[in-house]
């Protein structure tokens, strides 16, 4: 499935007025393809992705779900940052959640969401609840639950800002390992150069809020790809290049010294 | 072994309070007349066992719990979804609830009788109301502090409302209810039993009362210590069911 956004407007009502959010933003996805966007805190990523979601609407501009030729079910489905796992139900439950909600069987879907939390390393957690759980393993099983529920779709916010440096590589191989297999679109968020860099075919940096589209990268690295890539002297240079983007969405030096 | 150690450690002081207060009984320090040594309150206790009047009393007692605190539940859970669902009422059920919650029940007891009349039927009234309001303000507040985050989670994976509501809602207030539960039951006891006292011939309130007037110290402290019993249960027993319905409250990291 690709997102065709045109002309995304978004206000939120405040003691001043209204602040605004995303300005005059028009962008495609590709098919199948691995999109970031990068940039400061306060550009309205978040809200970019309820947007697609359908979880909130747009003050003006449109986003159309054109339908993909291999789209087995057309949902467009959310990793959030937190609060993205139900409390009261098990690990499996919660990555059995997107099946559920599509009538499979209980056996079925418990059975699938064990065999997937095994392969990213959650075996013989199934029936611990999120409170059990570490931040990686809670990361892991909203990550699984999305791509069990093979989505047209997948949004990602910033899934992996709050892990540890080991525990995010560990997790950004483990997510480009499951996307390399079927590489759905998958529309990702985060204010990490070189993550972005890592996961991405193609990068667009926002400025910060109202959050516009400053520049865009195509990613020139070959998959599959390591979570430990090979920052080769074209890779070095794209991220001098975004960073020098980044400086100028976020105004000026303010951006170097926030860093 | 760990488990004698555990109920050594909390109830040694009890026993050592219990065999001084039996010692200066003996040694005729404190008057038998009002403070019966424990083992004659024990003897009683057994006694009001064996002659069937602690469980008449019991049965009363706890049945007008029960009776109260269903019929409280049921209006009460009745109220909080209509609560929940139109705004317009709340805010106009608000100031209500609050003064009803803020006057102490007993104080309506009166009030009750002049519109029930001096019977079982104003008893009951009175602890279904106390009942209802607890799960009332209860369970609006859980409904309220239920998280967007997991209505708009369950949303995206394309939940209706329905599903919304028995799949995110209710877990997510099950652990206030249960708190609810816990505490419209001890307070239902409580009223039940201060109403006994001061209005009606039969249950625990009953026994204290009439101990007291006929001066039967000894069966006095039996029953206190009943009611006493009664209130300590009900803590552990919730506790229980809720290590049952809401298993992840009390799941150990």
């Amino acid at each position: 499935m690709r997102l065709v956004c045109t002309n995304l407007d978004v206000a939120f009502p405040s003691s001043t007025g209204s602040v605004s959010a995303l300005r005059d933003l028009s962008f495609a996805t590709r098919d199948g393809e691995f999109l970031t966007f990068v940039g400061p805190s306060g550009c309205g990523k978040t809200t970019l992705l309820r947007i697609l979601a359908g979880l909130l609407p747009a003050d003006a501009g449109t986003v159309e779900r054109i339908a993909g030729p291999d789209d087995r079910n057309p949902s467009v489905l959310l990793v959030s940052q937190e609060h993205n796992l139900f409390p009261w139900m098990t690990a499996a439950a919660n990555v059995a959640f997107g099946l559920e909600m599509r009538g499979v069987p209980r056996r079925e879907r418990e059975g699938r969401a064990r065999e997937l939390l095994a392969r990213l390393g959650c075996a013989g957690k199934d029936l611990a609840y999120p409170s059990q759980l570490s931040m990686g393993m809670k990361q892991r099983v909203a990550v699984a639950r999305c791509f069990l529920s093979d989505p047209a779709v997948m949004l990602m916010d910033e899934p992996f800002a709050s892990l540890d440096f080991q525990t995010r590589m560990v997790l950004q191989q483990e997510v480009l390992d499951l996307w390399e297999q079927d590489r759905k679109s998958v529309v990702f968020v985060t204010h990490d150069v070189e993550e972005a860099i890592l996961l991405s075919d193609r990068i667009l940096v926002l400025s910060e809020g109202p959050g516009t589209i400053v520049a865009e990268y195509e990613v020139p690295a070959a998959r599959p790809r390591r979570a430990l890539l090979e920052m080769n002297g074209e890779l070095w240079e794209l991220k001098r290049r975004i960073l020098g983007s980044l400086r100028l969405a976020a105004g000026g030096a303010r951006y170097a010294f926030a860093r | 072994m760990r488990l004698i150690r555990l109920i050594g450690a909390r109830l040694w002081l009890v026993a050592l309070l219990v065999v001084c207060w039996q010692v200066l009984v003996v040694l005729r320090v404190l008057d038998p007349l009002f403070f019966p040594a424990p083992s004659k309150v024990a003897e009683k206790l057994a006694a009001m066992f064996s002659s069937g009047e602690l469980e008449r009393a019991l049965y009363a007692t706890l049945g007008r719990t029960a009776l109260g605190l269903l019929a409280g539940m049921a209006g009460g859970g009745l109220v909080s979804i209509l609560l929940s669902v139109s705004p317009l009422m709340r805010t106009a059920m608000q100031p209500l609830v609050s003064a009803l919650y803020s006057t102490p029940r007993l104080t309506m007891l009166p009030m009750v009788m002049l519109v029930f009349g001096v019977n079982e039927t104003s008893r009951l009234a009175l602890v279904a109301l106390s009942a209802g309001l607890v799960i009332v303000i209860q369970i609006s507040d859980a409904v309220r502090s239920v998280s967007r985050a997991y209505v708009d989670l369950a949303a995206n994976y394309g939940a209706s409302r329905a599903v919304i509501v028995r799949k995110v809602y209710l877990p997510a207030c099950l652990p206030q209810i249960f708190t609810a539960l816990r505490l419209c039951t001890g307070r239902a006891l409580v009223l039940t039993i201060s109403i006994e006292m001061l209005s009606s011939n039969d249950g625990i309130g009953s026994l204290i009362w009439l101990s007291w007037q006929t001066f039967a110290t000894e069966k006095l402290y039996a029953s206190v210590l009943v009611a006493g019993a009664l209130g300590l249960i009900t803590g552990p027993l919730f506790h229980l069911l809720e290590r049952r319905f809401v298993p992840w409250r009390t799941a150990r990291a």
